[in-house]
């Protein structure tokens, strides 16, 4: 068998990789900036950062005959042209998997459904897939992959501008401790607050959606849940979040989960560790002050 | 004047959906509700009729229970409305030919749908029906503009938004972000209730797809819970430093 993975990121193609890898030989498309390297692939088509969706898959579409399956990282981008792809050759999509197996000639997959209350395991004839970003943890892979061009091909798409959202950019995905807020956090002056915490635990500040986007207290690129990034560090440290299930299916990877919450009932208990029912802006101070000792 | 149309998921109201003792998802009883990101997708297809002039279609590939669903889109603004009757569970390439099937036999300039569900979240519609109709994709908007033959948009991406365009027709996916959906008035729910709606038959065949379990993940965690504070900050602490090494 013989893949063709492809992305526009980085971390979502070493994870496709990763996912790949000992299933099937693969070789990689990368449509961005810079040396990648770990990937593990035969061969290495690159594409210049910023090309159209449909420029990227007639391109792929033409050295298909050479692939039984393509797996897309699940950007914009990736769904984008694992769906062109599956509406030109008519093959099956499995998206959004975390697992993948292959037996008798058919594909075993998983993946989240019901906005993330089920895990549907499904056997499908699927060719196309989409892999669940930060659901797996990346491995790097020892090769010297031929570099080649990838034929691309006019796109109906014009790009006038593209602007940066942050520079630096946060990779939560790869963060070893995350401390996330929720809406308990009351304000973005309170953020403030849970920061000698996030110094403390050298970790990364994440947020529920409420914070990051309806509020706005944190950036978007640090929202948690099935429509934000799914992470999987060692530790998570939940303030302050109730714990519905579209957070939960971004952060049920992590290892180990803490919660701070008032309200006993807060389903967030049902999904940690270790939880204290209470007050964080109480809670988190004592904590940073145990911690320096 | 744009002559748009619209695409509308029903979905089960998955906020309320449980899961019994096994796991299993509980389906009876849990009504059905417009899908939310359809939501501001019909509320974007609507602005761009407000401003541009022109007509909304919208088209929900459905059963023959998704007339309230339509009735909703009439109420938020949509003119016409066509149900696709045959839809037998989430299959994106399914969902992709029945919508195809009648778009070929209608004018437009451009589809306007959600980038992806709250319910079964493939994000593989929008590429799909690039492929099928051959009209170009912009996905993923956070806002839309015409501009004569020409359609702009604010890509949202993962890492940086482009301002990017084409002619039309086009196919425009939106994001959660791009409006808040209106709450139509009264008035208009009353009327919208009186609108005729056409429906159409779309008889797919599946692939080959056989789902071999759907249950809620198993949690495996601890739920070591302190209620008393006192207790629970050396314990916490404890765990906090044995993660950081
Ligand atoms: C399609 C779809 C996609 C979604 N995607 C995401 C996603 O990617 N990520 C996401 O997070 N959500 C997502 N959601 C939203 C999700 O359903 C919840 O609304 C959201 O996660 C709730 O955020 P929260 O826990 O911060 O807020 P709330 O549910 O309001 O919870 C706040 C919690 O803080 C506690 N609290 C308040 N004050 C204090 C205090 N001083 N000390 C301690 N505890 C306190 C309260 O007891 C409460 O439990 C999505 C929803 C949909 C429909």
């Amino acid at each position: 068998m013989k893949a063709l993975v492809v992305s526009d990121d980085i971390n979502f193609l070493k994870q496709a990789c990763t996912l790949v890898n000992g299933k099937a030989e693969y070789d990689a498309v990368y449509v961005g900036e810079g040396r990648v390297s770990g990937v593990g692939a035969s061969t290495l088509y690159t594409v210049k950062k910023g090309t159209p969706y449909d420029a990227v898959a007639d391109g792929i579409l033409e050295i298909m005959g050479n692939y039984d399956i393509i797996v897309a990282g699940s950007t914009e981008f990736g769904r984008e042209v694992a769906g062109y792809i599956a509406g030109k050759t008519g093959y099956y999509a499995a998206t959004e998997i975390f697992s993948l197996e292959f037996s008798n000639g058919k594909a075993k997959t998983k993946r989240f459904f019901y906005g993330g209350k089920t895990v549907i395991e499904e056997e499908s004839d699927a060719k196309v897939f989409t892999v669940a970003p930060g659901v797996i943890e990346a491995k790097e892979f020892e090769s010297k992959p031929e570099e080649k061009d990838l034929p691309i091909k006019p796109s109906k798409v014009r790009v006038n501008k593209v602007v940066p959202k942050n520079a630096g950019g946060v990779r939560l995905e790869d963060a070893k401790i995350i401390v996330s807020v929720g809406r308990g956090i009351g304000s973005k002056e309170n953020i403030s607050k849970i920061e000698p915490l996030v110094n403390a635990v050298k970790g990364e500040l994440a947020g529920s959606r409420p914070v990051c986007m309806d509020y706005g207290w944190l950036s978007e690129d640090r929202q948690v849940g099935l429509s934000g990034k799914k992470v999987s560090p060692k530790l998570y440290i939940a303030l302050g979040i109730s714990g519905q299930i579209q957070h939960i299916a971004g952060m049920r990877n992590s290892k180990t989960v803490i919660a701070i919450n008032k309200d006993k009932n807060a389903p967030i208990f049902q999904e940690c560790d270790y939880g204290i029912v209470g007050d964080i802006f109480a809670i988190v101070p004592k904590i940073v002050e145990e911690l320096k000792k | 004047m744009v002559n748009v149309i619209v695409l509308i998921k029903q979905i089960i109201d998955i906020d309320q959906m449980k899961t019994d003792s096994e796991g299993k998802p509980i389906l009876s009883g849990i009504p059905y509700r417009v899908e939310n990101l359809s939501k501001n997708a019909i509320e974007a297809a609507v602005q761009l009729k407000e401003k541009n002039g022109g007509k909304v279609t919208g088209i929900i590939f459905g059963t023959e229970a998704s007339t309230a669903a339509m009735k909703e889109a009439y109420a938020m603004g949509v003119d016409e409305g066509i149900i696709i009757t045959g839809y037998k569970g989430s299959n994106p390439i399914v969902t992709a030919k029945a919508i195809t099937s009648i778009l070929k036999n209608l004018q437009y300039d451009i589809v306007v749908l959600g980038d992806q569900s709250a319910d079964s979240y493939t994000g593989m519609l929008p590429g799909l029906l690039s492929a099928m109709t051959g009209f170009p994709l912009l996905g993923n908007a956070n806002s839309i503009t015409i501009n004569g033959r020409s359609v702009r948009i604010t890509q949202v991406g993962e890492a940086e938004n482009a301002e990017i365009e084409a002619d039309m027709p086009a196919i425009v996916s939106v994001t959660q972000e791009i409006n808040q959906p209106r709450l139509p008035p009264v008035l208009q729910i009353m009327a919208a209730g009186r609108k005729p709606i056409r429906m159409e038959k779309y008889d797919g065949s599946f692939s080959n797809v056989n789902v071999i379990s759907n249950l809620a993940p198993k949690s495996e965690r601890k739920k070591k819970i302190f209620e008393k504070v006192d207790e629970g900050i050396p314990e916490i602490v404890k765990v906090i430093k044995e993660e950081m090494r």
